[in-house]
């Protein structure tokens, strides 16, 4: 008997296509209903973060800085709550709250996820190169990203503050000014050691896995290696990091304007929000809700587009 | 009954009655005479102490750390009663028992009471000497003081300062009880200026250690009144070297004070000094400051109040009783440095003040409640409220107006497209420096918004503790909104000589902020950029100066016939409000005090416009 040799288009015949890796993320990312809905709020909150602001300034008619003294707060100085015209009330200072927490988005995301990007990305660089090629590399880095962690991060905001605060050039001739490039800049520089801790100990593990061992049989080379075998299998726990570290960065930034290092006063960001919300928590309820609404959606929403993205794109998961 | 006997019953029931209550109020009217000796008095402090010199009497200047040692720690030459109001501003003996004037105001010859001791380690008698002691070390730049500048008018006083002299010559010591002041010219106010802390009697065998060391001795002390720092008996003075702070005050946290075994009250009819114990305890926050007070952890406070506790006490009427108001004699003001464009500018210094919407200002401290919107430069209080109708820039509402603002910017030469509006390019993004207290964050706003509306718009920095920097005349900031100033003594001249004396600017501590008077010279040597040259009033660019006008009410005094000197100074304000407009003063604040339910005796101290904190009484 002889083999009948399949055609081309007997070949095509049964219900059999090869997908891309991408193909196969997206097919296991849109089963995912909580993922789902959680990209489509931060699809949102992104377009609220673009236009939300200038949006709700023109539909209530109120400015994003002006304090509204006179029909906002009583005779003491104390915020008035939701009304017709002020569907949020009033902030610390008589200034709209829908409107601000509208431009506290922008202020809030981008300063998370820049500053939490720039963090993992040297993280992400030097705990592949420690954890990969080991030795005096390993020794180096991972030393100096256990002195960052023990830096007290919060003394040197406060030193970046009265060294580079008082002036309008800031320090290293205007290289480090108040505002938001240095909240993005120290953040992240505080944050990157983590990241790096947690790369070096996957790195380590997975170098030592058989299907890495192959590749380096058939004589890939180290650049081949890290971003073909090892950089695929790091991209959950990044993920996951990098969404945990979002919202933390939202409140580092919310500490340093406390400290007078961050955004101008007149700049409204969820974390001061919140800070004003601490003076008055026990005669305006508003403060404290809308903004930590705001904030605890994005954190929810970030969480599970990261468990969703990490569940979708591991590899080695048989969902 | 019958009625004889209904009648008898009657009046005698009366009579009893009467009689029960002629008892009770003799017996409430005893109470309220005899008030509680004993107890501790514990007091909150806001954030931090915020001395300006640790606490060293020689170079203090912090209003509240005055109200501690005028009360509790050092005695003076002359000193007050330590009431309210006016009573409170007038001068009485202290350690002085009397003195003469003579010598057509130029020599003051002061005998001092017997039975003064000084509190332990040192432990005997004050004499004259010691007092010269505490003007030497006044003199000395390096020992740190802050208001040499009102002894300059002693002779020898600024030789001895900068070390020409072995001593100071225009005091005199003829004997242990007896101590005569020359001076170069009439001052005055020159008793004023000898019930200052720095003036008080300081024993050299413990200063001695500290010389050359500014701000050091505040934490050994040596009491002369009727507390001292708890610990100082167990402060070893045999040498400098063995000499260690006392326990009872840390520095940072803690000031514990307890009672002076070597006072004697019978040489001091001002001083009642009820508590066993008055502690002062730094809290971060004023909510928690005010939530133990409303325990009884805490007794009072120096401290702002959150507009929702003012609130609470200021309406309810349960509340009054621990809720006391009194004039503070204190001006809050946004400063304007006159070196830095675009306040250089005389037009745009008038249109600020037009600008600002002062009652929303006010409202961010507590509204109405806390104090009075500003007029001028001086509180009304101590000009006897002659200046009460003199308000220069007054709107409607005190909200500040547009139109009189731009008005008053025309002719500016920032006004570039004539339209009153600060248009130069110099306007944009002037450096503001704020401070983070509450009222900061509530203030900011306004100031922004209500600048913009000329033209002008601020690059704002904030810094916790801005008042050092604004001190630093090389640091040039161009606008504040931090300060405030309150009297140092009830005359007006307090409220003129360290503000816009321009030969007095110093390097750093400096409180002329707008640099009032300042010469292109002193600015080279200051470090201060920007034009420093003097006023041209075409264009109303450059620096006025008052020094003349200082000198010449400073020389003044009041006599029977006439207020000559007040009303002298009454005209500087008015110039200084009009002409140099070196501030937008917004706010003369009460002095507003909460107490908790510990406290039987609540007395206010008008000299340092603090408690009287040895005239409060605890359960």
């Amino acid at each position: 008997m002889t083999a009948i040799p399949l055609t081309p288009s007997e070949a095509a015949e049964p219900a059999f296509t090869g997908r891309s890796a991408w193909r196969l993320f997206w097919e296991r990312f849109k089963e995912d209903r909580a993922a789902l809905f959680a990209a489509a709020i931060i699809a949102l909150l992104v377009f609220i973060a673009i236009a939300g602001g200038p949006i709700a300034q023109r539909v209530t008619g109120h400015s994003n800085t002006t304090a509204y003294t006179q029909t906002m707060e009583d005779a003491f100085g104390i915020p008035k709550g939701p009304n017709s015209q002020f569907w949020f009330g009033a902030d610390g200072a008589g200034r709209d709250l829908f409107v601000r927490t509208m431009y506290g988005a922008r202020t809030s995301l981008e300063v998370g996820v820049v500053a939490s990007g720039i963090a993992v990305l040297i993280g992400l660089v030097v705990g592949l190169v420690a954890g990969y090629f080991r030795g005096w590399a390993d020794t180096v880095l991972s030393r100096f990203a256990d002195v960052m962690l023990a830096i007290p991060q919060l003394l040197i905001a406060i030193g970046i503050v009265a060294a580079c605060s008082t002036t309008k050039t800031g320090c290293l001739h205007g290289l480090i000014q108040p505002g938001l490039g240095i909240v993005i800049g120290v953040i992240a520089f505080f944050s990157w050691s983590i990241i790096a801790r947690i790369v070096r100990g996957f790195t380590l593990s997975i170098r030592e896995r058989d299907f890495v061992e192959a590749a380096r049989s058939l004589g890939a080379s180290n650049t081949r290696i890290i971003f073909r075998e090892i950089l695929p299998n790091l991209i959950g726990p990044i993920i996951v990091y990098t969404t945990l570290l979002i919202p933390q960065s939202i409140l580092f930034e919310a500490a340093l304007s406390y400290l007078g290092l961050g955004v101008p006063p007149d700049t409204a960001s969820w974390g001061g929000l919140l800070n004003q919300a601490a003076q008055y928590y026990d005669v305006a309820w508003w403060l404290m809700l809308f903004p930590g609404l705001f904030l605890v959606i994005t954190v929810l929403a970030f969480n599970l587009l990261g468990d969703g993205l990490r569940d979708a794109l591991d590899v080695r998961a048989d969902r | 009954m019958n009625r004889p006997l209904r009648r008898l019953a009657l009046a005698g029931a009366v009579v009893l009655i009467g009689a029960a209550i002629l008892v009770a109020a003799g017996s409430a009217g005893q109470a309220k005479n005899q008030i509680a000796r004993g107890g501790t008095l514990n007091v909150g402090w806001e954030q931090s102490f915020g001395f300006t010199d640790n606490f060293d009497p020689t170079g203090e200047y912090l209003g509240d750390a005055f109200g501690i040692m005028d009360n509790l720690l050092v005695r003076t030459l002359v000193g007050y009663n330590h009431t309210p109001g006016a009573d409170g501003n007038k001068i009485v003996p202290d350690i002085a028992s009397s003195w003469k004037i003579s010598n057509g105001g130029k020599t003051y010859t002061f005998h001092l009471k017997s039975g003064i001791k000084f509190g332990p380690p040192v432990n005997r008698a004050v004499t004259s000497k010691d007092f010269v002691t505490a003007f030497e070390r006044l003199a000395k730049p390096a020992d740190g003081a802050e208001y040499a500048f009102y002894y300059s008018v002693i002779k020898g006083f600024d030789e001895y300062g900068k070390g020409k002299a072995k001593t100071i010559a225009g005091i005199s010591t003829p004997n242990d009880s007896t101590i005569v002041f020359n001076l170069k010219a009439p001052a005055g106010d020159f008793l004023y200026r000898v019930s200052m802390p720095a003036t008080g009697p300081q024993p050299a065998e413990v200063t001695k250690c500290f010389e050359g060391k500014a701000g050091q001795y505040g934490r050994d002390l040596v009491s002369t009144a009727g507390y001292m720092i708890a610990g100082m008996d167990k402060v070893d003075i045999s040498s400098c070297s063995a000499l260690k702070p006392a326990s009872g005050f840390d520095g940072q946290t803690v000031m514990d004070l307890v009672r002076n075994p070597n006072y004697d009250q019978s040489t001091d009819p001002t001083r009642k000094n009820y508590p066993d114990e008055v502690k002062f305890t730094v809290d971060a926050s004023a909510d928690d400051i005010y939530n133990k007070i409303e325990a009884g952890q805490l007794d009072l406070a120096t401290s702002s109040i959150p507009p929702q506790v003012l609130r609470k006490y200021a309406t309810n009427s349960s509340l009054k009783s621990h809720f006391f108001q009194n004039s503070g004699d204190r001006t809050w003001y946004i400063t304007m440095n006159l070196t830095q464009p675009p306040f250089d500018d005389v037009h745009v210094r008038r249109a600020m003040n037009w600008i600002m919407d002062k009652a929303a200002l006010v409202q961010g401290w507590g509204g109405p409640t806390i104090g009075a919107v500003a007029n001028h430069i001086v509180p009304d209080t101590l000009f006897n409220f002659k200046l009460q109708g003199f308000k220069p820039y007054k709107t409607p509402g005190d909200h500040g107006s547009v139109a009189k603002a731009k008005a008053a910017m025309k002719g500016s030469k920032y006004d570039t497209a004539n339209n009153g509006m600060c248009s130069d390019p110099k306007c944009h993004g002037v450096l503001l420096l704020a401070d983070t207290r509450a009222v900061d964050t509530k203030m900011l706003p306004v100031i922004e918004a209500d600048a913009k509306k000329i033209g002008i718009t601020f690059t704002v920095r904030t810094i916790n503790g801005a008042y050092p920097t604004i001190q630093t005349p090389s640091k040039n900031i161009p606008i504040a909104e931090r300060p405030g100033w309150g009297k140092d003594f009830a005359d007006p001249v307090t409220f003129f000589s360290p503000l816009f004396d321009g030969r007095t600017i110093i390097p750093k501590g400096n409180t002329n902020y707008s640099l009032v008077g300042i010469t292109p010279a002193q600015c080279k040597k200051l470090g201060v950029t920007g034009d420093c040259s003097p006023y041209d009033a075409k264009t109303g660019l450059g620096v006025p100066s008052v020094d003349a006008q200082l000198d010449k009410c400073e020389a003044l005094v009041n006599t029977e016939a006439s207020d000559a000197r007040t009303v002298c100074y009454e005209g500087l304000d008015r110039y200084l409000s009009t002409q140099v407009v070196p501030w937008v003063p917004y706010l003369w604040s009460y002095v507003t005090r909460i107490t908790s339910n510990n406290v039987t005796h609540y007395q206010f101290d008008q000299f340092s416009t603090t408690p009287a904190y040895s005239q409060i009484a605890v359960k």
